[in-house]
């Protein structure tokens, strides 16, 4: 279909050459002259008043620059939205976490840093704490923020159509309760944060971050000083996952520090910082009540969701909403009611994560396999009649403009076999689907739009400065891509000036998938006013209407012509560079969302610019003395629009299987000891290794979006969702029983098979009993 | 306690004053300023830090500096060519899509790489196993074993051959 040259084709990174080197740096790479290393003093308290800070004999060691406590902010509490502000980072009243900030001690190195923090002393009065989501709704619980009453933190309702008579008139409903404890990101790179002050007392910070612009306005807010005195930096970032997204603690604690001693300092986080004190995933009690006519299509739903938040808000009413919102848009429903609810408990803040709220979206496909079950109709119809279509509006009145759910649905089911497999396999093996659509962007205020600027160079080099971050997703690469298709250059003739808040004009980040959609389409847009300059000057010398002029291969000529026919670009650059002219344009792009929608009070209205739906079809074979799963092949299909770089994308994909399926339905939980992470390391936690997965088909499917840039959407986190779902929905068919707390480790999926074994006596039914022994017994 | 220690680093000889408590993970990032080298658990999990030692593919996060005296020492930065010829794991990682964030790509490569000289026809299974102890948080593994398949596939010879000698070791 296309005449591209660069997109739509697979394209090495252009960052790649750097990181196979080890010449990327990130944060704890840096090393400026005089620099202190910083430390962070933690609460061993998951509830407590906090009496007295003595700092005196950690001043009084050698080396010791500069401590911080509460003392030393300006006391402004933060949260994503005004009516969630709720963290005062360093608190100086009280604790709610084991971990949370107390105090920090920037030295001349570590040892003497950590020598310090040891010498800090602190008077607690203990509080009572509460680390289970119903425990905390109790009358009796203890409060955790006084503005809050009962421990909810957020409340959104959400009521459309009628679902009581929706249900009475359904021929079947059914009401089921899954539950998920906390999952975590574990990037690569552990947190660091790097702080100095430049000698007119600018802010130079750098760190991974998924929107530099995010970061800056609430660093500005809690320092007290001007946004454009703090210069978020560009650096090579080692995975996010969403969760980068919003200022951290240590973001403050080092500038703090660096302002303090009038020094740069570093502070890098443990493996074991990095699981407890930047932001988790959250628990998840959710109750689905689904109502369905006798084809499987569903009437009504009414799901009732509590989340346990931690103890701060974060992005909090996102958070509730949009487990919701994935719902509402992969599959349709006549009524539906919703009421979710963020709770308070003395455990870590919990944020937005890849996976976000796998218990909803898994509980949601468990059900509709549950549904099909008793009505005869297989998990793929059960989908197929569901689907959401392009044209619709969701319930919560989202236009979708472009939408291949089915396309995904069939060719996952096809290439999976699944008509060849569902209900013959044998014993112990299962396979189940999956699907779920994101949205690429959430209704983001001031931030929702990205403006960038491109000028170009007498030598035909072209320097490109946008607020796009990378956090390793290959943005950098899509910018450039982008800009080398649009100019008809090289990507090499592309420079990048990027994710920096002193030069880049504000971007929403890589934060709800829209940094192709909305940073790259603005990036395409400034490409196109360039352009458009170069073809007037070209046209006055090849005497030809500029809009039959094309730019390919460093030259400007007339469209279907030889490219050798035209004028090379640099040539038209120095013409306009002689005429007086700068050769530089800007290019702008807003999402078409609704400005009136929000979390809570308004949740109607267009949501997003665009969304995304994906499908994933698992096989599993579980080992029944240890319940064990093994995994043997996973097919995954979305619709991303279009694909900008195939190699990128099917990197996501696989990716995405591996943090959504692999770890995220398998593995992936943290065990508590009350408010304590009792596995806050990579291999106690449990990520998916190299030998632990299976074969991936991966097949893109491209719906066109009218909006995004060439058609494109978002291609990271439509497969990690719906892969949960597949793993979920595989195990319960291999084992069968339909399993609804997750992770599915083997204690568990070897409990439910104890537990089916004793339920399915022989005294009751022979059959059964045969079923059961044959399903148990595997055959030699 | 300080002590002087010898040892080929990237190709190059060198003397170092350490001390006894050093892993050779601070030698190398925070003393030597070789970057490359990660550190992402600091407690021999992730193997972000894997350097090769004497042929050895290493955590050395949790390998002491003092235990290099004499050896071969190789890290990221010393696998390219001289010239700035990439290593054929190096371009076929690059190639390949088998990186994204890049945090893991160092270690993952000289494992590989490790994995590759005792066995230059390496399985795809031999690989998984040998990635093991790499952990990879973006890329679910797939194109970093093809990367490195794709280099199995050529001849051993060409294998090695902008592999940069590192001298005598003992």
């Amino acid at each position: 279909m296309s005449n591209y040259a660069l997109v739509g084709k697979n394209m090495p990174r252009v960052d790649s050459k750097a990181k196979v080197t080890g010449q990327a740096l990130f944060t704890a790479d840096l090393k400026f002259p005089k620099m202190l290393v910083g430390k962070i003093l933690r609460s061993p308290h998951p509830h407590a008043r906090i009496v007295d800070i003595d700092i005196s004999a950690a001043l009084n060691i050698p080396g010791v620059k500069a401590i911080v406590t509460g003392h030393d902010t300006i006391q402004r509490k933060w949260g994503v939205f005004g009516y969630t502000q709720d963290q005062l980072f360093l608190p100086a009243d009280k604790v709610r976490f084991i971990g949370e900030e107390i105090a920090a001690v920037a030295a001349i190195d570590e040892d003497t840093a950590q020598q310090a923090i040891d010498c800090i002393r602190v008077e607690y009065e203990v509080l009572d704490a509460v680390f289970d989501i119903m425990e905390s709704l109790a009358p009796d619980a203890p409060l955790l923020h006084e503005d809050f009453p009962h421990n909810i933190n957020v409340h959104v309702p959400i009521n459309v159509g009628d679902v009581e008579k929706g249900l009475a008139e359904s021929y079947y409903v059914r009401e089921d309760t899954f539950t998920a404890v906390e999952d975590s990101y574990f990037q690569g790179e552990p947190y660091a944060v790097v702080a100095r002050f430049d000698m007119d007392n600018n802010l130079e910070i750098w760190m991974p971050n998924a929107g530099p612009h995010m970061k800056a306005k609430p660093l500005s807010n809690a320092l007290g000083i001007p946004l454009n005195k703090v210069r978020v930096r560009k650096i090579t970032i080692g995975g996010a996952f969403g969760g980068r997204s919003e200022i951290a603690p240590a973001d403050l604690i080092c500038a703090l520090l660096a302002r303090k001693s009038s020094r740069p300092v570093k502070i890098v986080y443990t493996r074991e910082e990095n699981s407890i004190a930047t932001r988790q995933g959250h628990a998840l009690i959710t109750t689905i009540k689904t109502g369905v006519g006798q084809d499987g299509r569903v009437i009504a739903r009414d799901i009732t969701c509590y989340m346990d938040g931690g103890a701060y808000s974060s992005t909090g009413p996102i958070a509730v909403s949009v487990p919701f919102l994935c719902m509402e848009q992969a599959y349709k429903m006549e009524h539906v009611r919703y009421n979710g609810y963020r709770v308070y408990t003395n455990k870590p803040p919990r944020g937005m994560i890849r996976i976000h709220g796998r218990a909803f979206a898994c509980g949601v496909d468990t059900q509709l396999d549950m549904i099909g079950d008793h009505l005869g109709i297989d998990p793929v119809t059960m989908r197929l009649v569901n689907a959401r279509e392009a044209g619709e509006f969701t319930n919560t009145k989202s236009h979708v403009a472009s939408c291949a759910m089915k396309d995904t649905i069939t060719k996952a089911s096809d290439r999976a076999g699944w008509k060849e497999k569902w209900g013959k396999l044998p014993p112990l093996r299962g396979i189940g689907i999956g699907c779920n659509s994101v949205q690429t962007g959430f209704p983001m205020g001031i931030r929702g739009g990205s403006q960038a600027t491109i000028k170009l160079n007498e030598d035909g080099g072209a320097t490109v400065i946008s607020g796009v971050v990378d956090n390793g997703q290959g943005n950098d690469n899509m910018l450039v891509q982008i800009t080398a298709e649009e100019l008809g250059i090289r990507p090499e003739d592309v420079q990048l000036v990027t994710a920096d808040t002193e030069v880049t004009s504000s971007d929403p980040g890589a934060y709800s998938q829209v940094s192709t959609f909305i940073g790259g389409h603005a990036v395409k847009n400034a490409a196109e006013n360039v352009r458009k300059q170069l073809f007037d000057a070209a046209s006055k010398v090849l005497k030809v209407d500029p809009d039959d002029l094309m730019a390919r291969d460093r030259m400007i000529c007339v469209k279907g012509s030889p490219t050798e026919t035209g004028i090379p670009l640099k040539k038209v650059i120095r013409m306009i560079l002689a005429s007086g002219k700068s050769v530089s344009g800007q290019g702008e792009y807003w999402p078409k969302v609704d400005p009136k929608r929000e979390w809570v009070k308004n949740p109607f209205g267009q949501m997003c610019g665009a969304f995304s739906f994906g499908t994933t079809v698992a096989e599993v074979e579980v080992d029944s003395e240890t319940g064990k799963v093994k995994v043997i092949e996973v097919t995954v299909a979305q619709d991303v629009g279009f694909a900008l770089n195939p190699l990128v994308i099917e990197g996501q994909f696989q990716g995405s299987v591996a943090m959504g399926g692999q770890g995220g339905i398998l593995t992936e939980g943290h065990v508590w000891d009350k408010g304590s992470v009792l596995n806050p390391t990579q291999l106690e936690y449990k990520v998916p290794l190299a030998c632990d997965m299976p074969k991936i088909n991966t097949i893109i499917v491209e719906s066109n979006d009218p909006e995004g840039p060439y058609g494109t959407k978002e291609s990271g986190m439509s497969i990690a969702m719906s892969a949960a779902q597949a793993y979920a929905a595989a195990v319960s068919n291999a084992i069968g029983v339909y399993m609804t707390d997750f992770p599915l480790t083997p204690d568990k999926v070897l409990g439910a098979l104890q537990n089916k074994m004793e339920l399915e006596t022989p005294n009751q039914n022979e059959d059964v009993m045969e079923k059961t022994l044959e399903l148990v017994v595997p055959a030699v | 306690m300080s002590r002087e220690i010898k040892l080929m680093l990237n190709g190059n000889q060198i003397f170092v004053a350490i001390e006894d408590n050093w892993t050779l993970l601070y030698l190398l990032r925070e003393k030597l300023g070789l970057t490359g080298v990660k550190e992402g658990c600091g407690q021999g999990e992730c193997g972000a830090c894997t350097v090769i030692v004497d042929g050895l593919a290493v955590n050395s996060c949790i390998y002491f500096a003092v235990e290099v005296d004499g050896k071969d020492v190789l890290t990221i930065e010393g696998l390219a060519a001289a010239d700035g010829t990439l290593h054929p794991l190096q371009k076929s990682f690059v190639e390949n899509g088998g990186i994204q964030c890049g945090f893991c790509t160092p270690g993952m490569i000289l494992s590989a790489k490790a994995l590759l000289d005792e066995n230059p026809q390496a399985t795809e299974a031999d690989i998984k196993q040998a990635l093991a102890g790499n952990l990879c948080r973006c890329t679910g593994y797939v194109q970093i074993v093809e990367s490195v398949e794709a280099v199995v596939d050529k001849s051993s010879e060409d294998i090695n051959v902008v592999v940069r000698e590192t001298g005598e070791s003992g």
